[in-house]
């Protein structure tokens, strides 16, 4: 296990690393600079200060210059979009507030779907299961700027439960994390319905029911480990994405978190940004990845995860 | 089971540190909080040059003149007494010895000569406002080739670096400046009181120098002297607190040598970029005053009937057309609208009435011209091309395109940022086509490659829009001429080039004003652009709210704005950043959402003149 | 020989998420499909880009027909939008899902069998894509491709052009569930010994692919395909909130929705059909999607074919 764990510690950099280049290439070769502006033409002498000043001119500048940095001292570098804010000033008033509200929202999204999942997957083919599904599904049936805005309006503008935006107060946290959590719920409540199925059905499951253990002790205490499993799978890639924020949500609601960076350094072409929240967002995929296959060993230890 | 408590401690210890961490830290509430338009670029006064920051720069910043509350005048700032010689090129001022530093320091011309010697040294968006300074623009080019050449050079340069002595800016003792002028300029004092005029603080600056290595002297300074708490400024107030994406803070400063006449102690400024987000805010008493309304809520409040607290005013910007006068498109073909009749025949073809009066709501005048009309009152506005159906399509087939047949395929560009430039480029497209035939395509981009685009010339039809700088309409005539560039269109007409030069020579301001129209006319005449509509501006704030001056340039003065009525304190649910309450101590009421302070009656829609 | 449980058709058919929502979704698609002659047309009271200045963000109403769902702002009839936003959603989710599974089978055909480095290299890959922020890659992408299509744009074939640029940026980032899940499928079907045998008899992996392996992998493909239509068509919309999507006139579900948003959702005055109609009939079509693709599952469970 300990071998596992060093060889997947080990891959980290050099995948960050391709990570990294792939993402420089591609915010490079996308046309439009993050030093333009839409209705003035830049000057081109202050364009050119500009790009000397980021090491923006050239792409070997930019490579010669940054990743070093990165590497020792872990400082992404200035924001070329928002001028005298450093990428880490970014990330580190953002990241608290996503990673807050992600996890409410996953905590939501694991307990109810796996609620849900389990009630549909024992009322098998009854209403309770299309209803119940139906009601989880909202979350990929719609888009999520759509359910955001309709909580928004239904709960804020005309009934006045919370307020309608902002971050400060615990009102303030309960409609975004509902509306982030609706879709991670939709997939857990599926993935969790489908795996109960499949355990519900083998073997060993008979013979617990033949040995006369109720049926609610059979299932939550027997099945559900393991048809946690896929689930448990799915929460590593979808906390990665949910605990670095929405950018739909963010907008919405109008909340400081990291969400909105993903997008709007895009848009702004900010290439240090771009790269600096590609580089969380890695970062968490991977260790919740590697979180997850750990974690198997403790759920069901009949796996064995290092053999694969 | 134990594994499980654990984890679930574990989380719910990491859930707290987190929101401690995320909330900020505890404050006094504000006396007013305001929501500006969008969040900051810069706080650097050479730097800057969007609407937002310049909004703010003159609550901490105050330069040789300042702007009136009311009537947005020049009026006597830093300067307390001008002297201006007879050939009106030599501007004397005199400034006032009470004037300090927020950290105490008294303002001397010394800190004018440096702030205007660096806006050359170290080119912004706006140094070529310096231009009307003799000697400027030649010590900025002189300056720059210096740069290059020593940058090709060995480290530390032995070429001598140009003498500033040619720039017409002399401190000539502590508290007199003296600047000499180009030509004489009318408006020169109104620049005086624009944030690429206003002096800054060179030593708290120095530690945020950049050095070049190979002239030694300053390449540019790290933005973080504009952060708290090293900002050093001069104006009414100083910047306490700015927090990334959150808040940011002014309190009244108390070296200011007009103290008294600042009313408001604490003013806010959270960061709602979403403009429904910073109405919601407004309904909800969390803000007293949104300074940017959408185009499109404006629209729905009208539509609603009208909202009490919406106060609209006409800016100083036009929405227009530009169309590529260059001979060929893009992609090689021949470009149809290289001919005048052509383009004649595109812009005498829209009904402007009924795109403005559709795709738009904010109750917008559909404009004839670009330079707008009114805001200079001896400025005769030329009358532009009249919507004449028929006469367009004779022009069109004069030019070889009778009845559209033959018409090249062309795009219309634009950016996607507002639902509005979808509908107008729709309406354009379509009334093109029933009136005279020919065919457009859309083409909707990301504002990046909009801007890209259109400064590469690389579209056929495109969106513009163009506001003013300064208080001259020529902000406006320049734009076109044949060496500027932002002039998108391509088009070169010498004439017109002629007409600009002469306005400059002209000492009478009645003809200089005459010649620019004439210009103005010319560009229109020649449609390389279809101006449709004049850009319209609202402010939400409530009556107890005064000083707040709806002006065309968009620009108010703090330090006049003041509540009446209610105690000037915050109202109850204007909140900075207030830090999680522990949650045994969470009173049940903290829960209820905001309550509405204002209900939604409907009044009278607000004229817009 | 293709593994599938005996009595399939029967069992298809009896399945009642297969029932539901394979039947809600037909109706959808004949609803758009048959009013599509009405609505292209650019003469007609139906045609989707006809602006009736005169009536502007009216509420649904029954007596000129094409109001029936209301108006927006230019005047354009909401029911024909969401017609013909019905059709060019469909058409993107479907064309999006088809490169997402020719990629995904591919790659996954390719790394499951091949093992070795090849494996190893391509599911680093795809972890790396993984990684990669999913907005960057589709706007790259759309710009990387239409750049050369600007070239040969033509009136007429402009928007057609934008879609194929649109759906093939989709396609390209959603594949990588598909691989995953197909090589893991190769692999354990590679252990079998009827394509242990095929192997030492000497047949070519061109022809085991096509005739061994592939009809196995109808099961997953299936499924994960259907699956994949609706995840493209709410990133289609998704795409037109960040206002990158389909170019206007032409309407899909997703931009009526994201256009909508403010119009119906603003607390001063509210135009609620600009939103509830195209995102009733997303999430019907969405729905039954889903159902369909789950039902297809259960079908295709190799542990249910004992049965």
């Amino acid at each position: 296990m300990a071998r596992f764990i060093a060889w997947r510690l080990v891959q980290f950099p050099l995948i960050l690393a391709i990570i990294y280049l792939v993402t420089f290439l591609l915010a490079w070769v996308a046309p439009g600079s993050p030093f333009e502006r839409a209705e003035r033409k830049i000057d081109p002498m202050v364009l050119h200060q500009l790009q000397t000043q980021f090491h923006a001119e050239h792409w070997y500048q930019f490579l010669a210059y940054y990743p070093v940095r990165v590497i020792t001292t872990g400082n992404f570098g200035p924001s070329m979009a928002y001028l005298g804010w450093s990428v880490n000033d970014v990330l580190a008033s953002g990241l608290p507030v996503s990673v807050t509200l992600g996890l409410i929202a996953m905590t939501i999204a694991c307990v109810g779907g796996c609620f849900i999942g389990v009630l549909a997957a024992v009322r098998r083919d009854g209403l309770l299961d299309y209803a119940s599904l139906a009601i989880a599904l909202t979350g990929i049936s719609l888009p999520g700027f759509v359910a955001a805005g309709v909580l928004l309006t239904i709960f804020s503008d005309h009934l006045h439960w919370f307020p309608s935006g902002g971050w400060g107060s615990f009102s303030q946290l309960v409609l975004p994390s509902i509306a982030l959590s609706l879709m991670p719920l939709a997939y857990v409540a599926r993935l969790s319905r489908a795996s109960m199925l499949d355990v519900l059905e083998s073997d060993f499951v008979r013979t617990a029911r033949a040995k006369g253990l109720s049926n609610t002790r059979v299932v939550w205490k027997h099945c559900f480990r393991i048809a946690f499993l896929p689930v448990f799978s799915y929460l590593g890639p979808a906390a990665a994405a949910t605990l670095t924020g929405s950018f739909v949500v963010e907008q919405v609601f109008n909340l400081p978190g990291l969400g909105q960076h993903f997008v709007n350094a895009v848009t702004n072409r900010d290439q240090t940004l771009i790269l600096g929240t590609v580089m969380v967002y890695s970062a968490f995929l991977l260790t919740l990845n590697l979180l997850v296959d750990i974690g198997y060993a403790f759920i069901d230890p009949r796996i064995d995860v290092t053999g694969n | 089971m134990f594994r499980l408590l654990l984890i679930s401690l574990v989380l719910l210890g990491l859930f707290g540190a987190l929101i401690a961490w995320s909330a900020g830290g505890s404050e006094s509430p504000a006396d007013f909080t305001f929501v500006n338009r969008g969040d900051h670029k810069t706080l650097d006064p050479g730097l800057m040059s969007w609407l937002q920051d310049i909004r703010v720069a003159y609550a901490f910043w105050e330069g040789l003149y300042t702007l009136d509350d009311e009537t947005l005048q020049p009026i006597p700032g830093v300067s307390e007494k001008l002297d201006i010689d007879p050939t009106k090129k030599i501007y004397t001022f005199h400034l006032r010895p009470n004037a300090r530093w927020t950290n105490g320091d008294p303002v001397t011309s010394a800190d004018f000569v440096f702030s205007w010697r660096r806006i050359l040294e170290q080119p912004g968006d706006y140094t070529f406002l310096h231009y009307y300074i003799q000697g400027a623009k030649e010590y900025e080019e002189a300056y720059a080739s210096w740069q290059d050449k020593a940058d090709q050079g060995p480290a530390i340069t032995t070429i001598p670096p140009p003498d500033y002595g040619m720039v017409g800016v002399k401190a000539i003792d502590p508290h007199t400046l003296q600047v000499t002028l180009r030509n004489p300029t009318p408006f020169f004092l109104s620049l005086c009181a624009f944030p690429p005029f206003f002096p800054l603080h060179e030593p708290s600056m120095r530690s945020f120098a950049r050095l070049d290595e190979k002239t030694g002297r300053v390449a540019s300074y790290d933005q973080g002297f504009t952060r708290p708490p090293y900002l050093v400024s001069n104006g009414p107030y100083r910047l306490a607190e700015w927090t990334f994406k959150r808040n940011l803070r002014m309190i009244a400063s108390d070296y200011y040598w007009n103290k008294s006449a600042v009313h408001l102690r604490i003013i806010d400024e959270p960061v709602i970029e979403d403009s429904l987000a910073a109405v919601r805010a407004y309904m909800s008493g969390r803000v007293d005053w949104v300074s940017w309304v959408d185009e499109d809520l404006i629209g729905q409040m009208r539509t609603a009937g009208g909202y009490p607290d919406l106060h609209l005013f006409e800016s100083f910007g036009t929405y227009f057309y530009v169309l590529n006068c260059l001979p060929t498109l893009p992609d090689g073909r021949k470009n149809p609208l290289a001919d005048a009749r052509v383009r004649q025949a595109l812009a005498m073809s829209i009904d402007k009435q009924a795109v403005v009066g559709t795709a738009t709501r904010a109750g917008q005048h559909v404009a004839a011209d670009f330079m707008p009309t009114g805001v200079f009152s001896d400025y005769p506005s030329p009358k532009g091309l009249p919507f004449d159906i028929a006469k367009a399509r004779a022009l069109l087939a004069d030019a070889g395109y009778p009845n559209g047949k033959g018409f090249p395929p062309m795009q219309i560009l634009f950016n996607k940022e507002m639902q509005q430039h979808v509908d107008i480029a729709l309406m354009m497209r379509s009334q093109w086509k029933e009136n005279l035939g020919i065919d457009t395509d859309i083409q909707q981009v990301e504002i990046k490659v909009f801007g890209a685009r259109l400064h590469a010339r690389d579209y056929a039809i495109a969106r513009a829009s163009w506001t003013g700088d300064y208080p001259d309409p020529t902000t406006f005539t320049d734009k076109f001429r044949s060496d500027n560039d932002d002039n998108n269109a391509g088009w070169a007409n010498p004439q017109y080039d002629a007409l600009c030069d002469a306005a400059e020579t002209k000492t009478d301001p009645a003809e200089r004003m005459r010649t620019l129209a004439q210009a103005e006319g010319l560009l229109l005449d020649q449609a390389a652009i279809i101006p449709l509509y004049r850009y319209v501006d609202a402010y939400l704030f409530r009556p107890q709210i005064q000083g707040i001056h709806l002006d065309t340039r968009d620009m108010v003065m703090f330090q006049a704005i003041y509540k009446t009525g209610v105690n000037s304190s915050a109202s109850s649910h204007a909140r900075a950043s207030t830090p999680f309450t522990p949650i045994l101590a969470l009173p049940l009421s903290t829960w209820g959402g905001d309550k509405r302070v204002n209900s939604f009656a409907t009044g009278s829609v607000l004229p817009t003149r | 020989m293709i593994e599938v449980a005996p009595n399939f058709s029967r069992r298809f058919f009896a399945d009642g998420r297969v029932r539901l929502g394979g039947g809600l979704l037909l109706l959808m698609l004949m609803i758009c499909v048959l009013t599509l002659p009405f609505t292209i047309p650019s003469g007609g009271m139906f045609y989707y880009d006809r602006q009736d200045r005169t009536a502007s963000q009216v509420g649904p109403q029954l007596s000129p027909v094409w109001m029936a769902f209301g108006t927006d702002r230019l005047g354009h009839g909401l029911l024909s939008r969401c017609m013909v936003g019905g059709a060019i959603s469909l058409t993107v989710g479907v064309a999006a899902a088809t490169v997402s599974v020719m990629l995904g089978v591919g790659v996954g055909l390719l790394a499951g069998y091949c093992g070795g480095w090849i494996d190893n290299l391509l599911m680093r890959t795809v972890d790396v894509l993984f990684g990669l922020p999913y907005i960057l890659l589709v706007v790259l992408l759309k710009v990387a491709i239409e750049e050369p299509m600007k070239k040969y744009l033509f009136h007429g074939v402009g928007p057609a052009a934008n879609l194929v640029v649109l759906f093939t940026a989709i396609g390209l980032v959603s594949w990588l569930e598909m691989a995953r899940v197909i090589r893991g499928q190769v692999l354990s079907l590679r252990t079998l010994p009827f394509i242990e045998a095929a192997y030492a008899a000497g047949i070519g992996p061109g022809r085991i692919f096509l005739r061994h392996l592939l009809p196995n992998l109808v099961g997953p493909i299936t499924v994960y395909a259907t699956l994949t239509i609706p995840q493209a068509i709410l990133q289609e919309s998704f795409l037109s909130f960040l206002g990158v999507g389909v170019q206007p006139p032409l309407p899909t579900w997703g931009s009526l929705a994201a256009d909508g948003l403010m119009p119906a959702l603003n607390p001063i005055h509210s135009s609620w059909w600009l939103l509830v109609f195209p995102c009733t009939l997303l999430a019907m079509t969405l729905l039954s999607l889903n159902f369909l693709g789950d039902g297809l599952r259960d079908l295709f469970d190799p542990k249910r074919i004992a049965k």
